[in-house]
């Protein structure tokens, strides 16, 4: 009796503990001081981030991981990257680039089999016509595009990406930074200089003291300056850390690595102390860690069904509050991290929309005790950061507002409201989902729980209905504020108003009384589907100036998932399959 | 028997079947129009679907019209007699009903407000170079043929045909002069190209126009592509013809005549609406983050010089943060000419406010509403746990 009082909480200490080591940096790589090196603060797309950043970013999206195995040992993002830098000959043969498209495999002479990942190498000699095929491509509106076409563009995309990297530091297949430190002023330096500004992908030399905090250099522009006489002190310092790197010496890497950060902590302690602290949110990677704390609480849940139920779903809590925990120190730590409101593109909505349909879920089961509420919580949180791992991949997810988004006022009200608006309108899918599994797997089901569900779900519809009414009209007046209409019918609004239709719909129905339990609850998951086509569909319309969030590759997932809500909907209006679920009056 | 077929004209008008109805409808439609929006173009889209009292359908090779389908302004309409009947008939004025009362009178106002705008918001926009100094605004969706007098050096005098009058295609006088134009033919859009060797020849006889091929268009409805507005026009005075001109917002040299020692100019131009006051533009700024080309902020410092009231001030207009002035709002809307030209979106809506107090009275009245809602069924539950 003691222990299972005890066991749910041992379960949440243990969970807990686990999220802390995840916190704890790596060791040392053959010597060198990988941490370190990725926590040197650079400017890319715009702002100060850490190398880290850079890296994990990069690879993410040439290659869809953060990290990967190679020749039997495992590559962080950030040795990738020095390798990249420092030892390009190294790095051409690992194998980063992921090609699916057979067609586009077939472009590079390979045929479709296990593996689909190749190097730069393999690359290497078919780079002109994958440049060529992109080229014709690219004027091919993106929605317009075939698949092949789609494929080759993206390639050429992660190429170029992988180019620009490579040739950041110093340019590929020439001796070098210290090199060029000493040949200042040499015949054919000044065009190298020229190059590498140009090529360039982020700024890794820190404005020096006296100039504005935006005043980053890229390498080229740091030996240009050289030329003119002020040899930039980090520019000797990175070309000590490359020939150390390349040569293998791990304590000059080292030691030009500790370097590189005292000075920037000297002259801009901010700018140290906001890479480590993204370094250290890389690391947790929140997100992810409170994906897998989510799916083993469903997993448990469902087990405490069937067995075992007055510990199981107790357990199936805490991992739920562990999870919870660790989703909203990650969106707390985003914040901060970025000084934006929650919200501000299609990866942190689906994050946001998780924690929204999340903490719904756990006010839920504090109120029913039924572990329906762990369930639904629990699922949808899972489902929404999956999706977020998804969308993640296209670079970096901190990226900078544009101008008519730059509004930390429109941002935090209208954003968000809208978004806790689909998390609602999930949260009641979710519920009405599990009411139809249940209606169908138990054979008898007990009409207080049943009763339980339904005003969840109703209680939800309104919650939804408020938010996402509130969310559309501020998104109307901030539209008033910065294109001069209130309402101009573009894809995102008309998406976003069909979803308050829908709830309006549901409860006039409702409290009409055509629908009663079964079809408020097929209404209910109907939901799903017009909120995933307000949130991800409009944008693969690819009109209207909403249309900053446009995706093509989700098209197919997003039809699976409307087929799938369409059956469960078919399964929610038809009579029980088990039993009769009829019980005497 | 009127008085049982307003008995059930009444029953239907306030039934809970027609709101859900035509809540569906809207949501049609609403759906429609989103899709349509990739082929049409919004302004092409909402025309089609919403602002129309029917969605019409014109079969293949035909000229008819037929209605397929209710169009958002009978759907509108609809939905707001249905409102206000079922809020008058259904709901008790009592503090219970109240939430739902205030919601209703919001949903009301933000319905009308919708119909206002489509009724009364004049689009407009300036384009305004750094130094300029401008006093009109300019309709970018509507034409107009202009006269201009420019015989004297200090200034024009212009007279100016809108489109729908040329698209009449009949004689137009023109008031303070002795010059009449006749519209000898209209084209609300239009191909221009040279001339071919085998192609028949053109209706002008005068200007640029007899070298240049035209090809009627069907008018534009994407909202980034303009009409190429294009006509033949014979301007008379005094009996005598100046033989027929071709003119189109697609031809840039300048065409005229001289009619009694005076100078006129014929231009096709987006119409002019002038402003009883100035503005001139002293500075625009397009800032981007370091190191990109991401933009940051765009933003015009301008003059605004009212000689009637004696106003002269700068207002700075950015993103998010219009000037609002005389009616209308000014937008910082788009840029160009390497950052020395700044458009303007200036938006007249009598209606502007209609939106944000609709807004305020369906948040108070839902929160009051499920409030309410929700402290009945926690009390419920408290008894049955007692019970």
């Amino acid at each position: 009796m003691k222990l299972s009082k005890l066991f749910p909480w041992l379960v949440g200490a243990v969970a807990l503990a686990c999220v802390f080591l995840a916190l704890l940096p790596s060791g040392k790589v053959r010597g060198f001081d990988v941490a370190g090196f990725g926590s040197l603060p650079v400017l890319e797309g715009g702002r100060v981030k850490p190398m880290d950043s850079v890296a994990r970013n990069s690879l993410l999206m040439i290659r869809g991981q953060q990290s990967f195995r190679d020749g039997g040992k495992t590559l962080s993002a950030d040795e990738w990257l020095m390798d990249l830098m420092f030892r390009p000959q190294v790095a051409d043969q690992q194998p980063v680039f992921r090609i699916d498209d057979p067609d586009v495999l077939g472009l590079i002479g390979l045929k479709q089999s296990s593996n689909r990942y190749f190097s730069f190498q393999t690359l290497g000699p078919h780079l002109e016509e994958i440049q060529k095929q992109a080229q014709a491509a690219q004027p091919i509106e993106a929605q317009k595009r075939t698949r092949f076409q789609g494929a080759v563009v993206n390639l050429f995309d992660r190429v170029y990406l992988y180019y620009k990297l490579r040739n950041t530091m110093q340019l590929a297949g020439t001796p070098g930074l210290a090199f060029e430190l000493q040949t200042l002023g040499a015949p054919d330096a000044a065009q190298r200089h020229a190059d590498l500004a140009q090529i360039a992908q982020f700024r890794p030399l820190p404005p020096l003291p006296g100039q504005s905090p935006d005043a980053w250099q890229s390498t080229g522009e740091g030996l240009r300056a050289a030329d003119a006489g002020t040899v930039h002190p980090a520019l000797s310092l990175y070309a000590q850390a490359s020939l150390a790197y390349a040569s293998g010496d791990a304590q000059g890497f080292n030691s030009a690595v500790k370097a590189l950060e005292a000075r920037v902590a000297s002259e801009r302690p901010e700018f140290v102390s906001h890479a480590d602290h993204e370094v250290l949110f890389n690391r947790a990677q929140p997100f992810y860690l409170g994906m897998l704390l989510y799916v083993m609480a469903l997993i448990v849940v469902f087990v405490s069904w069937a067995w075992k139920p007055e510990i199981l779903r107790p357990s199936a809590f805490a991992l739920l509050c562990v999870g919870a925990f660790v989703h909203t120190a990650g969106l707390i730590f985003r914040i901060v991290l970025q000084g934006r409101p929650p919200v501000t593109n299609l990866y942190s909505s689906a994050v946001f929309v998780g924690w929204g349909a999340v903490i719904l879920g756990l006010i839920l089961e504090r109120l029913y005790k039924n572990g329906f509420g762990t369930a639904v919580a629990t699922a949808a949180g899972f489902a929404s950061l999956i999706v977020a791992q998804h969308l993640g991949t296209d670079g970096d997810t901190m990226e900078m507002m544009r101008a008519v988004l730059d509004s930390n006022f429109w941002l935090a009200t209208h954003v968000v409201t809208i978004t806790i608006g689909y998390s609602g309108t999930f949260l009641a899918g979710a519920i009405a989902i599990g009411y139809t599994i249940r209606k169908h797997l138990v054979a008898d089901p007990d009409p207080e729980t049943t009763r339980s569900l339904v005003s969840m779900a109703y209680g939800i519809i309104c919650f939804a209905l408020f938010f996402s009414f509130v969310g559309t009209v501020l998104g109307g007046i901030w539209a008033d504020q910065s294109w001069g209409r209130f309402w101009g019918w573009d894809p995102k609004e008309n998406g976003a108003l069909l979803i308050v239709l829908w709830n309006a719909i549901i409860l006039h129905a409702r409290w009409a009384g055509y629908v009663r339990e079964r079809g408020l609850m097929a209404m209910a998951i109907f939901g799903n589907v017009m909120t995933s086509l307000s949130w991800f569909g409009v944008n693969m319309l690819g009109v209207g100036l909403h249309s900053y969030g446009f995706m093509d590759k989700a098209f197919w997932a997003l039809s699976t998932f409307i087929a799938t809500q369409v059956v469960l909907m078919g399964l929610c209006l038809l009579p029980p399959l088990r039993g009769r679920g009829h019980r005497p009056a | 028997m009127i008085k049982q077929i307003g008995t059930r004209l009444w029953k239907f008008i306030s039934s809970f079947e027609l709101t859900i109805v035509t809540l569906a409808l809207l949501m049609a439609l609403v759906f429609l129009c989103t899709l349509a929006q990739v082929q049409l173009g919004t302004l092409g889209a909402v025309n089609h679907y919403m602002r129309s009292w029917f969605v019409l359908w014109q079969p293949k090779d035909s000229n008819l019209f037929i209605p397929v389908f209710p169009g958002g302004t009978l759907v509108g309409l609809v939905l707001v007699l249905n409102l206000i009947a079922a809020t008058i008939k259904r709901l008790s004025f009592t503090w219970q009903k109240a939430g739902l009362w205030i919601v209703h009178t919001g949903l009301i106002l933000l319905v009308a407000g919708e119909f206002a705008t489509g009724a009364f918001q004049v689009d407009t926009n300036m384009a305004i170079e750094v130094g300029q100094t401008v006093n009109y605004v300019e309709a970018p969706r509507s034409m107009e043929l202009a006269v201009i007098d420019t015989t004297d050096a200090a200034y024009d005098d212009v007279y100016s045909i809108p489109e729908a009058t040329l698209a009449r295609e009949g004689t137009v006088a023109i008031p303070g002069t002795p010059l009449a134009i006749r519209v000898r033919k209209f084209f609300r859009n239009a191909n221009l190209s040279a001339l071919g060797q085998g192609d028949a020849p053109s209706m002008a006889t005068a200007g640029v126009g007899p070298g240049v091929k035209v090809v009627g268009q069907p008018p534009v409805t994407r909202d980034d592509d303009i009409n190429h507005t294009t006509a033949f026009i014979e301007p008379i005075a005094g009996g005598h013809s100046f033989g027929t001109w071709l003119v189109s917002t697609d031809l840039g040299a300048p065409q005229g005549f001289t009619y009694e020692g005076r100078n006129y100019r014929l231009l096709v131009r987006p119409r002019r609406i002038y402003l009883p006051y100035a503005i001139t533009l002293k500075k625009f700024s397009h800032d981007v983050y370091p190191g990109t080309d991401i933009p940051k902020n765009f933003s015009s410092l301008i003059h605004l010089s009212n000689p009637n009231t004696g106003e002269e001030r700068d207002v700075l207009i950015y993103m998010n943060q219009p000037m609002r002035y005389d009616g209308k709002a000014f937008y910082q809307a788009s840029f160009g000419k390497g950052d020395t030209l700044s458009i303007l979106q200036v938006v007249g809506n009598p209606g502007w406010l209609i939106p944000y107090i609709s807004c305020v009275l369906v948040t108070i009245g839902l929160l009051m509403h499920f409030g309410i809602t929700l402290r009945r069924s926690i009390k419920r539950r408290q008894t049955q746990k007692e019970g």
